[in-house]
This record gives C-alpha cells, sequence and structure tokens, in this order.
C-alpha cells in the first residue's frame, strides 16, 4: 500500500495582492502529497490577516480532501488579532501560523500570549516558523511551550540553519509539547530526530516554496526508515495531531 | 560608592586591541572609580588557553588587590584536558572563576565538554562567566539550559543577553537560582528592565573596560540615571560580586 502523505508545512504564495494556490496543488500532485496544512505568506502573515484568513478558509472548503489551513494573526494587532484567530478556528481553520521574523516579535514576548491563550481554549496547534536569530529560535519556543503546556507547538523548518544540528534536541526535550517539523534542515537531523527525540514527535514538512515538497520526501525517503516510523512521520503524526479526518 | 567591575578584558593581540601593561589598565580603572576588577583573558579565548592563563596569572600576580583573574579553557580539548587546565589554573595559579566564550571559542553549549567543565567549575568553586546574547552560540537560554544541569555551578550571563536577547536573560534568571546577570554592554533601558525583573541578589555590574578608555566610566553612567536607588546600586556594584567571589581589594 502506498505511503500517505502528510504535509505540515507549506505556505501558499501572494501574487499580486493575492494568495495563489495553483502552483502548489499542481506540486502536491507531482509529489503525491495527499493533504497539506497550509498558512498565507508576506504581507497576508504579516499585515493583511483578515484577508489571508479568508483566503486560507476558502482554499481548505474548496479542496476539504487537500487542505487544511492556519490562521495568521499579528500579535501586534492586540484585540484584533485574537478576534480574528478566534473567528477563523471556529470556521474551521486548524491552527495558528506565527512568523517571529516576519511578524516583528520575539517569541519570549508576552505579547503573544493571548493568542496562545486562544488557541488553548480551542485546542488549536501553533505553528511557528523557528530558525532565525534573535526572534525564533528553539529555546524561545521551549520557553513559550513550557508557558503553554496544554497548547501543542510545532518547531518550523527544525530551527533551520543554525540551530538545527544542536539546539533542537535540547530544547525539544523541554517541552514535550513540541514537535519538530523536517523542512529544510539536512538528511542526518531527521535521522537524529528519530533516534533521539522519538519518531512520535517528527512530522514531515515540504517547506513550499521555500524548498521543494519532492526534494524533502526523498530526503526523507533516503533514509530507510522503517515502513512504521516513516508512515508515523509522513502520515500518522500530522493526522493526529492536527486531528485530520482523512477519508479514503 | 565602591565599584567591582565583573567584566573587564586583559587586552591582547585579538579583537583588535592593543596590548597594555596590567599597570596602565589598573590606572585606568582606578581613576573611573572601580576598587576591584573580575579580569579574563582575551588572546586565551582564541589560543593556546593554558599560556594566556600563565600570562594573565602573571601579569596580575602583583595586583592582587585589585585584579580577581578568571581562566578559561577550550572545549574542543576535550573534557579531561580542559578540567586539568581549570584545576591547574585554581591551584598553581590562584585563578578563581572560568570565562567561557562560545562564538569566540567556536563551541556550542552542547559539546561534549562542555556540562563536565561546568559541573567541575561548580565542584571547585568557581563561577562560570559567558559571553552570551550572539547567536548562533551564545544565547540566553543555550547557557540556561546547560545552566540547568548544573545546578551547583555559578553562571554567569555576561551580558545579560545583550539588547537583543536581554528578555531571554531575565526569563533564564527568573527560572534558574544559579544564573546571574551582568549587565556589561546592555543600553541601560533593557538594564533597567533587567534590573527590575530579576532577583536584584544576581545582578552584577560589568563594563567591557581594558579593550579601550573610557568604557567603565560610560558603564557606571548606565547605572546612575535610571532610577536606581542607592542600596540597590550598593548590591549590583559591591555586595553582589563579593558573595561570589570575597576579595580583600585595597580600597575595598
Amino acid at each position: 500500500m502506498a505511503m500517505i502523505i502528510i504535509d505540515c508545512a507549506a505556505r501558499i504564495e501572494a501574487k499580486n495582492g493575492k494568495l495563489q494556490a495553483s502552483d502548489w496543488l499542481e506540486e502536491m500532485e507531482r509529489a503525491g502529497i495527499a493533504h497539506a496544512v497550509i498558512a498565507a505568506s508576506d504581507e497576508f502573515v504579516t499585515v493583511y490577516n483578515e484577508q489571508g484568513n479568508r483566503q486560507i478558509l476558502e482554499l481548505a472548503r474548496r479542496y476539504p480532501e487537500k487542505l487544511s489551513g492556519l490562521a495568521a494573526a499579528n500579535p501586534w494587532y492586540g484585540e484584533k488579532a485574537l478576534e480574528q484567530l478566534e473567528e477563523y478556528l471556529v470556521e474551521g481553520l486548524k491552527g495558528l501560523y506565527l512568523n517571529p521574523q516576519r511578524q516583528g516579535f520575539l517569541l519570549t514576548e508576552k505579547i503573544v500570549h493571548p493568542l496562545i491563550k486562544v488557541c488553548d481554549k480551542y485546542a488549536a496547534v501553533v505553528y511557528c516558523h523557528t530558525g532565525t536569530p534573535v526572534c525564533s529560535m528553539p529555546f524561545q519556543l521551549a520557553n513559550l511551550a513550557r508557558t503553554f503546556p496544554r497548547v501543542k507547538f510545532v518547531m518550523g523548518h527544525a530551527a533551520w540553519s543554525d540551530f538545527s544540528g544542536y539546539d533542537v534536541f535540547p530544547a525539544a526535550r523541554q517541552a514535550d509539547n513540541i514537535f519538530v517539523e523536517t523542512s529544510c534542515g539536512g538528511k542526518g537531523l531527521v535521522r537524529r530526530l528519530t533516534d533521539e527525540l522519538a519518531p512520535e514527535r517528527v512530522l514531515f514538512g515540504s517547506g513550499y516554496p521555500r524548498s521543494n515538497a519532492r526534494v524533502e520526501i526523498n530526503k526523507l525517503k533516503s533514509l530507510n526508515l522503517s515502513g512504521e516510523i516513516e508512515n508515523k512521520i509522513f502520515y500518522e503524526n500530522a493526522r493526529n495531531l492536527w486531528n485530520l479526518d482523512l477519508s479514503d | 560608592m565602591k565599584i567591582i567591575d565583573c567584566h573587564t578584558h586583559f587586552p591582547g593581540e585579538v579583537l583588535g586591541a592593543q596590548p597594555r601593561p596590567i599597570e596602565q589598565i589598573r590606572a585606568e580603572f582606578e581613576r573611573a572609580g572601580l576598587c576591584g576588577a573580575w579580569i579574563f583573558t582575551v588572546d586565551g579565548l582564541r589560543k593556546e588557553s593554558a599560556r594566556n592563563n600563565d600570562i594573565l596569572a602573571e601579569s596580575t600576580r602583583n595586583h592582587r588587590d585589585f585584579f580577581v583573574p578568571f581562566c578559561t579553557v577550550d572545549p574542543h580539548d576535550g573534557a579531561e584536558t580542559a578540567i586539568k587546565e581549570l584545576q591547574r589554573a585554581q591551584r598553581q595559579l590562584d585563578m578563581k572563576g572560568l570565562k567561557l566564550h562560545p562564538w569566540l571559542q567556536a563551541f556550542s553549549l552542547t559539546h561534549p565538554a562542555v556540562l563536565p567543565i561546568l559541573r567541575k567549575a561548580g565542584e571547585l568553586g568557581m563561577p562560570v562567566i559567558f559571553h552570551d546574547g550572539t547567536p548562533p552560540y551564545s544565547s540566553p537560554l543555550q547557557i540556561a539550559a546547560a545552566a540547568e544541569k548544573c545546578p551547583q555551578t555559578t553562571i554567569i550571563l555576561g551580558h545579560a543577553g545583550l539588547d537583543y536577547l536581554y528578555n531571554d536573560a531575565i526569563i533564564a534568571c527568573r527560572r534558574l537560582p544559579n544564573i546571574y546577570l551582568c549587565g556589561c554592554a546592555v543600553s541601560s533601558g533593557y538594564l533597567k528592565q533587567i534590573i527590575e525583573s530579576c532577583d536584584i541578589n544576581r545582578i552584577l555590574y560589568g563594563s567591557d573596560g581594558g579593550f579601550a578608555e573610557g568604557i567603565v566610566e560610560h558603564a557606571i553612567d548606565k547605572y546612575l540615571h535610571i532610577g536606581l536607588d542607592e542600596a540597590v546600586r550598593q548590591k549590583i556594584f559591591y555586595d553582589n560580586p563579593q558573595k561570589l567571589l570575597p576579595t580583600r581589594y585595597k580600597n575595598g
């Protein structure tokens, strides 16, 4: 039976003032990705959250078998961001997408806490870009995860590049509610994640458009992991984390 | 006001510094108002740590009523060699603490020699001061993760996270009782937040003095204009370092 692949790290590119999903849908087909958890990008993450979230929700509703979505909410919008996040979680988006370096805050700043509390209320997952000093580093995410132990966090891109070989491991061990997403980093990192962390806490991500979905799939497959572990990373962990109902 | 500077350097040939006689540095520091200074090798962070420990120890030999010399070791030498040097520096050279500089010495806090070195320093009663605030090797929470595993060792974040990561330094200090913050090179507004957010008994003053004249005065000045009362300044400038490394200073 063919492996079902769920991608936990795809972002829909913004072109001409609109999120354009066609390229990504074609890439999914080419790569054999069954389902992707998508987020907006660029100005729709930083400034125009409402417009971006509406488009992400429309895509998730239009392609429910293929796409689930994350809401973007820039914490600097304060109450407006909370309303925005709550509204779109109620409408069916699966979690919150954070990109501290683009949105302009440190993961250790309390300005983000109200958004995490909303995620806690709705049992929503927080996906966070990591790897960029000084604002989105592994131990900063671990600190946030320790502060909100009921909320599940995804350490996006396994903090590639400077931190992948080092901080990812001790940081993830500080908080059991952290999952590590594999895109962009090296092969050896994924091997170490399965060996030294836990296969149950590793999620496949394409990192699209920063990376290429097929390259990322090949990276994992070339490790010759056991079928059981591959299935966890490509499918089972994501299905459980995002509470996906993927009917055959 | 008696002031002990917990972060000064014996300038050597690296980092663009010019070697200067220790007497000249002491005179400069005393003019700036210091009664004592913890002092670290610079060259030893880049090469020949043992030889540079010898140089610093010898240079300060006749100035132990003012300078408190810290040694360094190189984790890349391996835990066994580094620990031997640490012990030698304490027993033979009478050095009082350990300075580590992860980015200059090019090691990650996850290097396998780091924890054994830190634990040994704790056993020997030698506080460890880190350069911090500089990704990718020297963030406060990286150091805190190591400090958390060495609760008997006093760990000092030598720059309290610098301006970019002072928030992380506050978190580290509030979480772990063995972490101290030295406000060296932190902007005064952030310094105020650090002091207001952390255990005042674990805040130290430092300047980076030694690289050039005027640094010490500028660093002291930051503490004089952020609304600290006398008792708080007394702790930061004198009581706290004296509790960590009690020293009989000539003028202190």
